[in-house]
């Protein structure tokens, strides 16, 4: 077993398509909080850098959107007061505080996928779909910390010979505009370079294949059969159990049924924080015993 | 790695994914979320197009040279974006689009949003970006016989396809927003002014400095090395 970082790139894509998509078109406050519940747990159990700049940009972003809703749509029956004539309700602040959770969740499940993706994982399920699409991506990935090196030769060079001398703002900007220039023709050629060096050891002829640091073992076949029961189970499970918010908030009791629906989808959810806390466990007693 | 491995397989697929599986997702969208039905749709008929597109280039036989021309252009458009304020990737789009043709300008403006939005945050909006950028390469790949001969023209079409871009996404804010309605679509637009001005404007002082000397060097790599 592995951290769930270390999964398949593509049973990870698929888990969190998933995931992201009950989030955020079931419109089901369970849903919502249990996704958020578990999108936090993960944000907060994979640590990094910049966790409170995270949390503070979701609470501001949370108020934002909530207050949003409640000012433009004067829809529900029951008014709580009055904002040059226009009824505050609060069904729509309910809704909006909903609808704002809802895109907190999405934004913090957004953030994990992009820290478990690096460029590897992303080239690997881009070439599932496209080799060619993929090609194009992992050149320009590589191209980009290339021509930033390059800029400053160029630049550096164009300084030796007398360029920015004035310093003023005109002579900044027709500086920046050469250096771009001189960059833009050296990528160029030397792209094409690079193009036929592709196209002599045989790029194009007959079927590529590749490297690749990933395989299919069991614990990801179980992953992706997972996440797709799990989904459709709670899904279906629910589909009976409908809130409305307009124009009076009615919350219909939850049977057991729909509860089973939503453990399917909490187990779902919280997979990722229960397969890396035992991992870390494990990891502890292992390392106890030497 | 291709998944689908035959060929006629693919054909297959290829007509399936428009006539089928995007009516098809839309019906879905409506019975599973009916209050939330316009972001699901919306969202499906995005990745499908773009899938669509993907799965069109995949098929064509593009020239190996094309390509890497394809990922410099990228490559600057990601780059520029660090720049304060100035946000070239429409121009770089519009020019890739107008000098090696649609389809490249397609991919430079999709890629670019996408590698971009890793810097800048990636989020559900990631694909709207992609295929609104690429629409906009497309575009003015089809446009490029009058787009060449005239400066201004250029100028004038990459500010207005700016602007359009802009807008488009202030319908995604909308829709994310849950609901659409006329009332927030105009409140969206209003708030978005100033950066909606700024991104014009920089837009355009980019084409206006760079389209020519850009068209001269794309112009003399297509004529030296015959892409």
């Amino acid at each position: 077993m592995r951290s769930f970082a270390e999964y398949n790139p593509i049973a990870v894509t698929l888990y969190f398509i998933l995931v992201t998509g009950v989030t955020m078109f079931v419109s089901d406050p369970i849903f919502t909080a249990v996704s958020f519940l578990g999108a936090v747990l993960f944000t907060l159990m994979r640590g990094g850098e910049g966790q409170l700049k995270r949390h503070i940009f979701s609470l501001i972003l949370f108020f934002i959107t909530a207050l949003v809703n409640p000012l433009v749509s004067h829809n529900g029956v029951t008014v709580l007061f009055f904002i040059n004539d226009n009824p505050i309700t609060l069904e729509a602040v309910i809704y909006g505080c909903f609808n704002a959770l809802m895109i907190v969740t999405v934004l913090y499940w957004f953030s994990a996928f992009s820290g478990i993706m690096d460029s590897d994982k992303l080239l690997y399920v881009f070439g599932a779909f496209s080799p060619k699409v993929a090609l194009v991506l992992s050149m320009a990935l590589r191209y980009i910390p290339l021509f930033s090196e390059r800029q400053k030769r160029v630049r550096s060079a164009q300084t030796a010979v007398g360029l920015y001398k004035d310093g003023n703002v005109p002579d900044r900007v027709r500086g920046g505009v050469r250096v771009f220039s001189i960059m833009t023709t050296w990528a160029l050629e030397k792209g094409i370079v690079t193009a036929d060096s592709m196209s002599a050891r045989g790029y194009g002829q007959g079927r590529r294949s590749r490297f690749t640091p990933f395989r299919f073992y069991f614990c990801d076949f179980l992953l992706i059969i997972i996440s797709v029961i799990a989904t459709a189970v709670s899904v279906w499970l629910t589909a009976d159990h409908k809130f409305v918010f307009y124009p009076a908030l009615q919350f219909p009791s939850v049977t057991v049924t729909n509860l089973l629906g939503y453990a399917a989808y909490g187990t779902l959810v919280l997979f990722p924080v229960i397969n890396d806390l035992k991992e870390e466990i494990r990891w502890r007693y292992l390392r106890s015993k030497i | 790695m291709t998944v689908i491995k035959s060929k006629p397989l693919r054909e297959i697929f290829k007509i399936l994914i428009p006539f089928i599986l995007i009516p098809f997702s839309v019906v879905i969208g409506a019975i599973i979320s009916p209050e939330r039905s316009y972001l699901y749709v919306s969202l499906a008929v995005t990745l499908l197009s773009l899938l669509l597109f993907i799965s069109g280039f995949d098929r064509k036989q593009t020239g190996t040279r094309r390509m890497v021309i394809s990922a410099v252009m990228t490559a600057l458009c990601v780059i520029g974006r660090f720049i304060p304020v100035f946000k070239p990737i429409t121009a770089i789009t519009v020019i890739t689009g107008v000098y090696i043709g649609g389809e490249s300008g397609f991919l430079v403006g999709a890629v670019s949003a996408f590698i971009s939005n890793f810097f800048s945050g990636q989020g559900p909006w990631t694909p709207f970006q992609m295929l609104g950028w690429g629409i906009i390469g497309l575009l003015s790949g089809m446009l490029s016989r009058p787009l060449k001969k005239n400066r201004w023209l250029i100028v004038t079409f990459g500010t207005v396809m700016g602007m359009l871009y802009s807008f488009i996404m202030d319908v995604w804010t909308v829709l994310w927003g849950g609901g659409f309605s006329a009332e927030l679509y105009l409140a969206a637009i209003v708030t978005a002014i100033p950066h909606t001005v700024i991104y014009s404007v920089s837009n355009m002082i980019f084409l206006i400095i760079l389209a020519k000397p850009f068209g001269e060097k794309l112009e003399r790599i297509k004529l030296k090395y015959g892409i």
